[in-house]
């Protein structure tokens, strides 16, 4: 096996056993089954998802959960403040935005986190542009978005 | 009560706000684009703030992970269905609604 694949093996089976010790609440009398559950999990996990070319950057990753984190905060607290005023408070509309991402995950990831950070929903992605449905057309939503692409871009190391 | 079932209350509160909020923009946003807004971004924010609040009540540190493991596998979820709903919303030929059309 290349080293990239022990690598995987290891990171994810730590990550299972963390998992299983999690969802059974810190129990030790089931060890059993949960060390034939994290097999099965790290084994279909490397089947379904090879480690590929992309690897996640730590300090990136950790970069990016504080910045959707932030503006996961800001997204609720401004549909709620909207909510309150009613319908006056909007001005919505559509807009295109070219995709500036690779293919796969990463753009995946985008349109999920898009849809949580304050005043846009993800509609549509095609192969070059992602149409977003936004709350306020004066709010900054262009400038949100390439912020939160470039925090993506920033978690990706290509290697190989 | 000690600080932490303070801040623990108040996490409860605010979380039971930010439902209240998404709720009341479901009902009175108007078209099916604004109202997934309200849903997926006011009741996440609420649903992390309760699932906070119950965590630092558990009586153990696994069962707050468990708890706080909840969250991520809501918010990937939400924002998958939102993300369908408004695709499928766009493909039936829905309108996004702007300001000045009638309700």
């Amino acid at each position: 096996m290349r080293s990239e694949t022990w690598r995987a093996l290891v990171l994810r089976g730590v990550a299972f056993m963390l998992l299983w010790w999690v969802l059974v609440e810190g129990r030790h009398d089931g060890w059993a089954l949960g060390a034939l559950a994290v097999v099965a999990a790290t084994w279909t996990s490397l089947t379904l998802a090879p480690p590929g070319r992309r690897r996640i950057r730590p300090a990136g990753l950790l970069a990016f959960l504080g910045f959707f984190l932030w503006s996961s905060i800001r997204g609720g607290m401004q549909v709620a403040a909207m909510a309150m005023r009613g319908r006056r408070a909007l001005r919505p509309g559509l807009i295109e935005l070219a995709v500036r991402l690779p293919p796969g995950w990463p753009r995946i990831l985008l349109v999920n986190t898009l849809t949580l950070m304050p005043g846009t929903l993800g509609v549509e992605l095609s192969r070059k542009t992602l149409r977003l449905h936004v709350l306020d057309e004066r709010l900054p939503v262009v400038a949100e978005a390439r912020a939160l692409e470039a925090a993506i871009a920033r978690m990706l190391r290509r290697t190989g | 009560m000690s600080a932490i079932d303070w801040l623990s209350a108040l996490l409860l509160v605010v979380g039971a706000a930010f439902f209240f909020a998404g709720t009341l923009g479901l009902l009175r946003f108007p078209d099916v684009y604004s109202r997934l807004h309200a849903l997926a971004k006011a009741d996440n924010l609420g649903l992390g703030c309760v699932l906070l609040g119950l965590a630092l009540r558990a009586d153990s540190l696994a069962v707050a992970m468990k708890l706080l493991l909840i969250w991520p596998l809501v918010l990937t979820a939400s924002a998958g269905v939102g993300f369908a709903i408004a695709r499928r919303a766009q493909t039936l030929g829905i309108r996004p609604w702007r300001q000045g059309d009638a309700p």
